[in-house]
């Protein structure tokens, strides 16, 4: 469902030009979850802006559903670092964003979504005024809120304490075990790729390029991660990112 | 209706009385300064070049209905120029702000005006618009144009890609880009700006109203203390009149940025 081919993005022209994504080809299938696992400024969230339609690719195609991205799109869901919030809007003018812009959406689904998530008590208060985990569930309302068939992440729970992420990653499983949207992950966390990634693709240092895939066939439980097989994931992972860096 | 009172008498005795009571304490701590100066100054000197501030307030109750009606020429003549500053230098300072391309363009021609002293520009002014109230409003609003413009475009340039990433992720066009994160975002820098803009346009209104002293539509607050300038008590009450000018006009910032920017003044209550 999202193809991605060959896909080379530079940043900058001429002899400043840095090379973020180096010929990078995956493929997604519809209710797949994929975690892009690098390290810091790798050029992950590039190539994933790229396929929300942000950032056009130097070389290379990116298409979802066989039609090529061009810009964002209605069925594709970005949630963001700090979830994206706009801190004057009040947390129902946040969920509601999407349709606001004009999507072509069934009005209920906001107030849908934030109810499910537990935030209809605080749909007149301002992102200030809730502590950082309301904050990433209203991200994620948002991101909801239009139905989407692909749901990209980019870092969704960096900077937040265990606990937090920890029941923040259990809502996203719960989530696209009932839903089935693509979901594309980029982290830095390597439990957080073996917990949530049904395969892993480990990228190199800048520029990006795909390392290793690691298949996680065991994903899809809540209790994942006291099991010895999420452990071996792990430890993978981590042998992954480690080979041929200093 | 005994919640809308009940919610008055809380604001009352709370946040809105102690605002008060620091601008009466303020007030009454500059007369008595006011006082000991003056005071001082007569007993150094031996004629009263500062005089008292009862005398002052006194004459400001004399000339009551003469001094009400230059303020609110003074009043009507600032708040314009600076509607017509705010209407054209925000949109500008924030299409230079946020386009790239037009920044480039643009800014170098505002770095070299920006710079000029605004006064430098009155007799053209009056060259372009005569006599008459167009010119005051006219010499206010330029210099208060260029304070506006570079704050906007200072604060356009400060807003965070992640909020404009949101909307763009979410569809949004670029109208909507202005609509949804620029302009919100900006608010809180240009009522900053604004309330700068207070005290500038103050001075610029003086010079304003006390230019062309042939002008038949002289009035206004800065024209009377100039007629008044070698009495005292008079001038000092047109003086205290513009100080009254410039404290309603700060507090009518502060109102609109209370209402506009609510969100800048809510706090953490989520757990």
């Amino acid at each position: 469902m999202i193809d991605i081919r060959d896909v080379v993005i530079e940043y900058g022209r001429g002899e400043r030009a840095v090379l973020a994504v180096d010929g990078i080809t995956l493929r997604i299938e519809p209710g797949e979850s994929l975690a892009l696992l690098g390290p810091s400024g790798c050029g992950k969230t590039t190539l994933l802006f790229s396929v929300a339609g942000l950032i056009r690719p130097k070389r290379g195609d990116i298409a979802i559903g066989g039609e090529p991205v061009t810009g964002p799109r209605g069925e594709i869901a970005l949630i963001l670092q700090n979830a994206g919030l706009l801190p004057w809007k009040t947390v129902w003018q946040n969920a509601n964003l999407s349709l606001r812009l004009g999507g072509d959406y069934p009005q209920k689904t906001a107030a849908s979504a934030l109810e499910e998530l537990g935030l209809g008590g605080v749909r007149s208060r301002f992102p200030a005024e809730l502590s950082e985990g309301m904050k990433r569930r209203v991200g994620i309302a948002r991101a909801l809120s239009t139905a989407p068939s692909v749901m990209l992440m980019d870092e969704p729970l960096a900077s937040l304490d265990t606990l937090t992420k920890e029941r923040i990653q259990d809502l996203f499983l719960k989530l696209w075990l009932e839903r089935r949207f693509a979901l594309v992950l980029v982290t830095h966390d390597i439990e957080e790729a073996a917990f949530l990634g049904g395969r892993v693709a480990v990228l190199t240092e800048r520029p990006a390029r795909v390392k290793t895939i690691v298949e996680n066939p065991g994903l899809g439980d809540l209790d994942y991660r006291e099991t010895e097989e999420f452990l071996g994931i792990v430890a993978r992972l981590r042998e992954a990112l480690e080979e041929g860096t200093q | 209706m005994s919640r809308i009172r009940r919610a008055g008498r809380a604001l009352w005795e709370g946040p809105v009385f102690w605002h008060v009571a620091r601008y009466v304490a303020a007030m009454a701590i500059l007369l008595l300064v006011w006082w000991i100066a003056s005071e001082v100054v007569e007993a150094v000197k031996g004629r009263a070049f500062l005089p008292n501030p009862i005398r002052a307030i006194a004459e400001m109750a004399r000339l009551g209905p003469t001094l009400f009606k230059n303020f609110w020429v003074s009043a009507w003549r600032l708040v314009l120029a600076m509607l017509i500053a705010l209407g054209l230098g925000y949109p500008l300072g924030l299409l230079i702000g946020h386009e790239r391309k037009l920044d480039q363009l643009i800014s170098p021609m505002i770095y070299i005006i920006y710079p000029i002293p605004q006064v430098a520009f009155i007799l053209i002014l009056f060259l372009i618009f005569g006599l008459g109230n167009p010119v005051k409003v006219a010499i206010v609003a330029t210099a208060l144009f260029f304070q506006i413009l570079v704050s906007a475009r200072g604060a356009a340039k400060q807003i965070e890609l992640e909020h404009i990433t949101s909307v763009l992720a979410a569809g949004a066009s670029r109208w909507q880009v202005y609509w949804h994160v620029v302009l919100p975002a900006t608010l809180p820098s240009i009522l900053t700006s604004l309330r700068v803009s207070v005290g500038l346009g103050m001075a610029f209104l003086y010079i304003a109203e006390t230019t062309g002293s042939f002008d038949p539509w002289r009035g206004g607050l800065g024209s009377f203390i100039d007629s008044n300038i070698y009495s005292g008590p008079q001038a000092f009450a047109g003086i205290m009149a513009m100080a009254l000018l410039g404290l309603s006009l700060y507090i009518l910032i502060e109102i609109i940025e209370r209402v506009v920017c609510r969100w800048k003044h809510v706090s953490r209550r989520g757990s």
